[in-house]
């Protein structure tokens, strides 16, 4: 055992090095022990697990007020930038809207290539940002998905296509923006579109040719299980897409990846039932695509709750038992924890105010209130249609063992309309909507949850609610934005302000990451699309 | 149909062909005019199942009986400018403009709000004959208004500026807001997820050295605000370094008038107020 771990050590080591100075090759090897490796952001969400954990500690509690901008790199194209970075080796690779991939020199912001689709003249982007969250990176091939629906490979060191596939037809109203999660030989790719009432599905494809291994429907065909969920009219559509990246675990060798929002959104009526598998976590044997298990959220959702955010895997002691576990800030305002080797629901409670449920039962399932259904003059409901928090990543400090989540504040108005899909207007499947309470009847904060728990351990107020996400480091920090342009690090155990900079007036709605070169660490945050690089003097 | 009520008209025509120009899809002919959307027979709203909708969509702005509030007086509009057309206001909303489209509403909801907004210009008299607007500019000069106001270039920075504030607020909400300045302070329009914010709302800060600044809020992020005090001088504080910072939000720089105005010269004053049209930008 000891040895093994010796000569594992020894090995990514080599590999390191070797990558170094053969730059840009990342066999899966590295992936499997990202956290060896801290000066490398390599995925989306830092690690498989997804914790956005990471272990540089030069920038910490004591000098972080000293943190500087030291190069900014905007795209030439405006556009609100979603993307989490991406680090190998001191090259950056970025995504800029909507589907742009750019590789920078990681110290000083300098352009290496650029690669962008050729898309067709008009891009239905219905219910999504027209932007893209990030690349994967395999060997030496970067994978990203694009705004029309395609799959791309391209060389890590130029840019040039190696392969293109169609996913979906975005003539349909598919959409991708997600990072695809790469596992040994596979890009897994999740697909959008759910307010066009798509069939949602996850994808895998073979990352040396492109081609299609498997194909997971998230919605069952009329007569398969499940469909009895969607009541007697039920077509095999209706949603439940899979827009934001999920989790893998290899031991266990499972994907753990969140469902979006039935369809249509805010008026169920057509579709009486759980509908199956919508806003749900589903548990996926990456080898043969199928769903080993599944937890819903949120049965029957008729507020536009998806379960699209991101799954964080950790291990903890859960009433003096060593456990697997699965956590997810929802959208619905609950902070759940399972088993994930089985799914079982393990601990689960609200992290902002809300007020559908009377609670969560023994297994986990809501506690319904009357009266919180959308209706055609607004029903008043907590958390409004943004939830408790959005796509934007949490993570979890295996130090600290908090959960650092960007929780809303927020409650709306929810209305019931007819759904059409009707491209006169603004579309919409969504058959209503909401009228959020924003402003001065709003807020935001970065809060601090027992990981086990939810119970809250402090909260960072903000004035607006904000959509960033949070990484925590080795350094006892933990850093994030606002939606009025600020960056900022907080102490990971108090919540107390260390550092702000105002990167601009633009939301700060994006991943931002931690990396090192040369020895050097660097922290990137992004605002609007203004990509700043920020070092110790 | 008097001067006021043509400006208001003429600036829905206005909202109107902007619309067009600026939203309508490319199968729908730009050059077509208001009120001749469609050769279909118009749809025939149920001004009953309208109240309802406009209570929970429209009032907040346009007052509870679309007699202006935050938004104009639109109890004329159905007559004046054809139902199609306020129907089609009403979903898709006036760009650049805090007048947002209700899309959801449907074809049919925005009939049945129509029907309603005509039911209350049949019904209600308006309220804008009552004062003299003459007589209102005098006692708005006579009042110490200008130290605080500015109308066309001409007047204080303090409070806000009022050169249109009549094609803006309606005669009950100005007549409210001299008698309660800080009650129902107006929101800012909705600038896409970043809300409706409190505009004039007063603050007071006390930093860690017990220094107290009293203004309005200019401008707020997460750490910092700039409050604007009653002599018109912004200060930016830095939130870390405050003791406290406390929204007071029944208060106002502006005092009531409702002690030192009759009721016959407060007519006049919000007369002379709604008169105010100015150009717009």
């Amino acid at each position: 055992m000891k040895a093994s771990k010796y000569v594992l050590t020894f090995l990514i080591a080599f590999l390191t090095i070797h990558a170094r100075s053969f730059a840009q090759n990342v066999p899966y090897v590295r992936l499997l022990h990202a956290d060896g490796e801290p000066q490398n952001w390599l995925m989306y969400g830092g690690n498989f697990q997804s914790q956005r954990f990471s272990r540089l500690k030069q920038i910490n509690r004591e000098n972080v007020h000293t943190l500087r901008p030291v190069w900014i790199y905007q795209p030439p194209k405006p556009g609100m930038d979603e993307a989490s970075p991406v680090v190998v080796d001191g090259i950056m690779y970025i995504t800029e809207t909507p589907s742009t991939v750019t590789a920078l020199d990681a110290r000083y912001g300098t352009r290496i290539w650029s690669w962008s689709p050729v898309l067709p003249e008009h891009v239905y982007t219905i219910g999504l940002h027209p932007t893209n969250r990030g690349v994967a990176i395999l060997d030496s091939t970067v994978y990203v998905g694009t705004i029309d629906a395609h799959l791309v490979a391209l060389d890590a060191k130029t840019g040039a296509v190696k392969w293109s596939v169609l996913v979906a037809d975005n003539k349909r109203n598919y959409a991708i923006a997600s990072a695809p999660r790469v596992i040994n030989g596979k890009v897994i790719i999740g697909i959008g579109g759910g307010e066009a009432g798509v069939k949602g599905f996850l994808d895998a494809y073979d990352a040396k040719t492109g081609a299609r291994l498997w194909r997971l429907w998230t919605i069952p065909n009329p007569g398969e299980p499940g469909s009895e969920t969607w009541g007697p009219d039920m077509t095999g559509t209706g949603g439940a897409t899979t827009w934001v990246t999920g989790s893998y675990d290899p031991d266990l060798n499972l994907l753990y990846w969140g469902t979006g929002n039935p369809a249509p959104d805010w008026n169920g009526k057509g579709r009486p039932g759980d509908n199956l598998y919508s806003c749900s976590l589903l548990a996926i044997d990456p080898d043969v695509g199928k769903m080993k298990w599944y937890f819903q959220y949120t049965p029957h959702d008729t507020h536009d709750w998806d379960s699209s955010q991101v799954p964080v895997l950790f291990d903890d002691n859960v009433n003096g038992k060593p456990r697997k576990l699965v956590a997810m800030a929802n959208r619905n305002g609950f902070y759940y924890v399972l088993d994930r080797v089985t799914g079982e629901f393990l601990a689960g409670m609200p992290y902002v105010k809300q007020t559908w449920a009377k609670g969560l039962d023994a297994k986990g399932h809501p506690i319904m209130l009357e009266n919180t259904e959308p209706s055609a003059a607004g029903q008043l409901i907590y958390p409004s249609v943004m939830g408790g928090t959005d796509w934007s990543s949490p993570s979890y400090s295996p130090e600290t063992k908090l959960f650092y989540v960007t929780a809303h504040e927020m409650g709306a108005y929810f209305k019931e309309g007819q759904p059409k899909l009707d491209f006169s207007g603004p579309p919409n499947f969504g058959g209503g909507g909401q009228s959020a309470l924003s402003g001065d009847d709003a807020y935001g904060a970065i809060r601090a949850l027992d990981s086990l728990t939810g119970k809250l351990k402090w909260e960072y107020r903000l004035v607006a609610p904000a959509w960033v996400s949070t990484f925590s480091t080795a350094g006892g920090l933990v850093f994030s934005g606002s939606d009025e342009g600020n960056f900022f690090a907080l102490d990971a155990s108090t919540g107390k302000l260390l550092w702000q900079f105002r990167i601009d007036g633009a939301n700060v709605r994006t991943n931002p990451i931690t990396y090192a070169v040369d020895g050097k660490q660097y922290v990137i945050g992004i605002a609007g699309n203004d990509f700043v690089g920020f070092a110790l003097p | 149909m008097s001067a006021i009520r043509s400006c208001l008209i003429v600036a829905l025509v206005f909202a109107l062909g902007s619309l067009a120009r600026n939203t309508l899809p490319a199968s729908q002919d730009p050059q077509r005019r208001p009120g001749t959307q469609s050769a279909a027979p118009p749809i025939v709203g149920d001004p009953d199942k309208g109240r309802d909708l406009f209570q929970a969509n429209c009032s907040g702005c346009h007052g509870i009986d679309a007699g202006g509030g935050d938004g104009p007086d639109i109890q004329q509009a159905p007559a004046s400018l054809g139902d199609a057309t306020v129907a089609n206001i009403i979903r898709r909303g006036v760009p650049d403009t805090p007048m947002v489209g209700f899309f959801s509403i449907g074809d049919a909801g925005a009939a049945d709000i129509v029907a309603y907004i005509r039911k209350l210009g049949s019904t209600m008299s308006s309220e804008t004959t009552k004062g003299d607007p003459r007589k209102g500019e005098e006692i708005y000069n006579s009042s110490g208004c200008p130290a605080c106001h500015m109308i066309a270039g001409q007047g204080g920075e303090i409070g806000p500026e009022l050169t249109s504030i009549g094609a803006k607020r309606g005669p009950s909400n100005l007549h409210q807001r001299l008698i309660d300045p800080g009650v129902n302070l107006p929101k800012e329009g909705n600038v896409g997820d970043r809300g409706k914010w409190t505009l004039y709302l007063l603050y007071r800060a006390v930093t860690n050295d017990g220094h107290v600044t009293e203004g309005i809020r200019m401008g707020e992020d997460s750490f910092s605000i700039v409050l604007k005090d009653v002599n018109g001088n912004f200060h930016a504080l830095y939130k870390p370094n405050l003791r406290s910072l406390e929204k007071e939000p029944l208060k106002s720089l502006m005092p009531s008038f409702k002690d030192t105005l009759s009721s016959a010269e407060m007519d006049d004053l919000v007369a002379y107020l709604v008169s105010l049209k100015g150009a717009t930008p």
